[in-house]
């Protein structure tokens, strides 16, 4: 199990790496310099800029400096915050995003799950039905475009919530809902699957034929398996929702990490922009070996690879 | 002496999309304690379905237990409310089923698999429970069983998965053991184990055994009685070894006479029965095995024959044999 | 007296392919059909949008910004005096190239080397493998984002950074149904039989392998789309004036109380089209799988 734990970590590493290389050596290949503005500066002052963020060495050297502030928890100077580092506005950003985040995944578990069961226990009912709907229609829409339905129904039309800002839970329920709907219909749609072909394996009819409660038979033997895809494409769901999250927070003008990384691209400042990428990254990669993690241990079978 | 187990003219249908399939047409059986009694017949023909009629594990939305009575103990348990019957599963009757990698829970250790049905029915504690399944694993043969009993299934072998259902069927002592084609999922070499750990078992605990094969071979070493199912009905019935001497039905016959036997001649040859068993959904209105029988007569065709005693205790549902010819039988 | 009569065969189906069978079971999923029905309303209008429409996307008419609905403007005009109804339209024709045009990149590279990874096995298919990996560790909104700035901003580009990114798991399928294919149980028995049967049993199981492709492809469509529009939305998707309905509702934004439609009818549309895709991409899968023969 350990030895299943290190290699995961190890090739985190190495995607963290291959990632950092990437980044860097695209930011490199996009035309026209960091320098680029309205105004075109004096070749002396470009030059001046360039020896002041070190884009006068070679881009090995560039890159390994790189790498080694990221060690430290450096990710370089802002080139439109001039006095302010990546790190820094980034970090200013993490709690409303993480939050964000957070309750978005917890309550498209808290809806995606029980619905997927139900519609699985009573298949062909109208629960059923309306929950095969219900993940068709969501799992379909993304949550960006369901924003700006949502904000049409409930802002313009109804005056019930705010557009936006940050800080009361009435403008956390849109952003959160958007986030959470789409990941809540595939959820759904994984568990319903998963639950009806568990129910039909030879297993639960040998747990029925030794006599136990159906509840037990249900929670023990059905949903203990039923329940693994769901783990399974938490990893992936992670990945989505955070990669969302900076649509989201756009559209909703919520101040978190995403919507510094959006600026960012727009005024081209691109250690902000490697920086951003580099976070999101390495969010998702962490996820991903909880992820793995609680896999194997749920499912004895992969543990011993 | 009352039996055991009486199951009276029991009919079991799957309302499906084609149609409605007749897996089970008034069949009737009966067992004795400590006998070891054997359904026999092809894939399809309605031996494993009439056995989980009797506990009720067929699924019931397609599935209906149309018609009948399971006497069991005296009481007729198809009639028996939910909470009743399982109270009986597993503890009174139990079965075994056929594919032991897929008839056991993954994610779950053998020691608990085998612990739930105790902590339900006897109400042990945790821990009796699990020296309870070390127990049993030594019984059915299991080497090291302390260590084994917290391993899952996929570390052990087809052979002693099955071993593991054999020790799960009789963790709470049942009167009754239905083993459905324990043994086919399983190699040859393993098969001859098995079914003396399962014949030693119920003489041991002095169990009643219903044993559901195709293989004829089987029956006649272990069981003491044997009913032959055709496409949802019995259509012979008696003492094993009589039956396997002389068949009073000719697809008993066939059956027999397409298996090799150790103890006829290697040139014989085997004779198939020649087509497919019938469709469950449109069976024909006549006996169910006329379109197959080599020696069919004109009633078979339009007339259903029923279960007469030809010989003592020996049953057959056959116009020809009623009519007293045998002309599948050997001199 | 015996008497012998032969009878007819139990089951008499006539013989379907594989192709005429999904087809059939395509026709009966009404959601399916709404999907298809959707689509092809959609692509025609885009089409004919010169015929519907007497504006062009981006003639900007000075005297003429923001009004509300008229006859002369079905839907009104923008902030620059464009109006909308036509910019809906040439939307649609943005967001359908994208989504149909990045699949044929996906396929190009995707088919090609999901093949030879599962064709070659051994340390071919290792590398292979290692390398979609670790393109598939990078988040994919992130990677587009930073191609386009490299890529540059044209359509095509944008077309080819969305491919880049999508191919992966195109070749990961395909890898695997060559790999499926490779085992079955049935491909070594034809070759146990002088191999001659090879080239035709190949012709039978491709078929079966595309399915998943097939399936995939379909539901990729919609995921193009949204890239697009969402692309757009941030400001590195289409350059304007080229109409996008992820620009049309980045542009529509601060009207969103006042003239909210401006915002509704692209919005709408795209959830529309991206649930029509996926109607269509469900019912392919369930048309094509083969479990599913009666």
């Amino acid at each position: 199990m350990y030895r299943f734990i290190l290699r995961r970590f190890l090739w985190l590493l190495l995607v963290l790496f291959v990632v950092l290389l990437i980044t860097f050596i695209l930011m490199h290949l996009v035309p026209g310099g960091p320098w680029d503005r309205e105004k075109t500066l004096a070749p002396k002052v470009i030059e001046a800029l360039n020896r002041r963020y070190g884009l006068d060495k070679p881009l090995w050297q560039q890159f390994t400096n790189y790498i080694g502030g990221v060690l430290h928890g450096d990710l370089g100077v802002s080139y439109s915050y001039s006095d302010r580092n990546v790190t820094d506005i980034l970090i200013r950003g993490l709690p409303k995003t993480a939050t964000l985040g957070a309750l978005a995944f917890l309550i498209s578990q808290l809806i995606g799950i029980p619905l997927g069961v139900a519609a699985a226990l009573k298949q062909n009912s109208p629960t059923d039905y309306a929950s095969v709907l219900f993940s068709t229609v969501f799992a379909s829409i993304p949550g960006f475009v369901l924003g700006i339905l949502m904000m049409i129904l409930f802002s313009v039309l109804l005056h019930w919530l705010p557009t936006s800002g940050w800080g009361t839970p009435q403008q956390l329920i849109m952003p959160v809902i958007c986030l959470a709907a789409l990941p809540a219909a595939q959820i759904a749609r994984i568990t319903r699957a998963s639950t009806l072909e568990v129910m039909r394996l030879d297993y639960v009819r040998t747990a029925r034929s030794k006599g136990l409660r159906e509840d037990v038979v249900r929670v023990r033997h059905i949903f203990r398996n039923s329940l693994i895809p769901v783990v399974t494409i938490a990893g992936p769901e992670l990945a989505n929702l955070i990669t969302g999250s900076f649509i989201i927070e756009n559209l909703f003008a919520i101040p978190g990490v995403g919507r510094i990384f959006l600026n960012g691209i727009a005024s081209r400042d691109y250690p902000l922009i490697m920086g951003g990428v580099l976070f999101y990254a390495f969010a998702i990669a962490i996820m991903n070996l909880i992820v793995d993690v609680l896999y194997a241990a749920i499912d004895p079978r992969i543990r011993y690879d | 002496m009352k039996p055991l187990l009486e199951v009276c003219n029991l009919t079991t249908q799957f309302h499906t999309q084609d149609g409605i399939v007749q897996a089970v047409d008034n069949v009737s059986y009966n067992l004795g304690r400590g006998e070891t009694v054997a359904l026999v017949g092809e894939s399809g023909c309605g031996k494993t379905v009439s056995a989980l009629s009797i506990i009720k594990l067929i699924a019931i939305p397609p599935g209906k237990i149309v018609s009948g009575s399971v006497f069991f103990e005296g009481v007729d348990i198809l009639k028996l409310s939910d909470e009743e019957m399982r109270k009986i599963r597993g503890a009174k009757i139990s079965m075994i089923f056929q594919e032991p990698l897929t008839s056991l829970n993954p994610v779950l250790t053998i020691g608990l698999q085998l612990s739930e049905g105790l902590e339900a029915h006897r109400h042990l504690s945790k821990q009796e429970a699990r020296s309870e399944a070390i127990n049993l694993l030594k019984m059915v043969g299991i080497p090291h069983p302390e260590s084994r009993v917290n391993d899952y299934p996929h570390q052990f072998s087809g052979g002693m998965r099955q071993r593991v259902m054999i020790a799960i069927a009789i963790a709470c002592k049942p009167q009754l053991v239905i083993a459905d084609e324990p043994t086919t999922a399983v190699d040859v070499t393993i098969q001859a184990q098995l079914l003396e750990l399962i014949r030693g078992i119920s003489k041991e605990l002095n169990t009643s055994l219903i044993l559901i094969t195709h293989n004829l071979g089987i029956v006649a070493r272990y069981a003491h009685r044997v009913f032959v199912m055709y496409a949802g009905r019995i259509v012979e019935s008696g003492n094993a070894l009589e039956v396997y001497h002389q068949p009073e039905h000719p697809y008993t016959s066939g059956l027999l006479a397409s298996v090799p036997r150790l103890d006829e001649p290697r040139k014989l040859r085997l004779e198939p029965i020649k087509d497919q068993p019938p469709d469950l959904i449109s069976l024909p209105p006549g006996c169910s095995f006329e379109p197959r029988c080599k020696y069919a007569i004109a009633q078979c065709r339009t007339d259903k024959p029923e279960l007469v005693e030809i010989d003592r205790n020996h049953f057959s549902a056959c116009w020809v044999a009623q009519k007293g010819h045998k002309p599948w039988q050997k001199k | 007296m015996t008497t012998t009569i032969e009878q007819p065969p139990m089951t008499t189906r006539p013989h379907h392919t594989l192709w005429s069978d999904a087809v059939i079971r395509l026709r009966r999923n009404k959601f399916a059909m709404v999907g298809i029905g959707f689509i092809v309303f959609l692509s025609l209008a885009a089409i004919f949008a010169p015929l519907l429409t007497p504006y062009s996307f981006s003639e900007q008419h000075y005297n003429e910004i923001l009004l509300s609905p008229s006859w002369k403007h079905p839907l009104g005009t923008d902030q620059l005096g464009r109006d909308t109804f036509a910019r809906l339209l040439y939307g649609a024709r943005t967001s359908l190239s994208v989504g149909i045009f990045t699949q044929f990149i996906v396929l190009c590279i995707g088919l090609p080397v999901g093949a030879i990874a599962g064709y070659s096995g051994g340390t071919t298919d290792n590398l292979i493998m290692r390398f979609v990996d670790v393109m598939y560790a990078f988040p994919d909104i992130l990677l587009i984002i930073l191609l386009r700035f490299v890529l540059g901003g044209s359509i095509y580009m944008l077309f080819l950074a969305i491919g880049l990114v999508a191919w992966v798991n195109v070749a990961r399928l395909v890898r695997g149904q060559i790999l499926s294919l490779k085992t079955r149980d049935f491909v070594s028995a034809s070759r146990a039989m002088g191999g001659m049967g090879n080239y035709i049993t190949w012709r039978h199981l491709l078929p079966n392998a595309l399915g998943p492709i097939i399936v995939m492809v379909t539901f990729n469509v919609p995921r193009a789309i949204f890239t697009e529009a969402a692309l757009s939305y941030i400001g590195i998707g289409v350059k304007p004036p080229t109409p996008s309905w992820g620009a049309m509702i980045q542009d529509g934004f601060n009207l969103i109380f006042s003239k909210p439609y401006m915002l509704l009818f692209p919005a709408i549309g795209l959830a529309l089209l991206m649930l029509a895709f996926t109607f269509l991409g469900d019912g392919l899968r369930d048309a094509l799988d083969p479990k599913q023969r009666r």
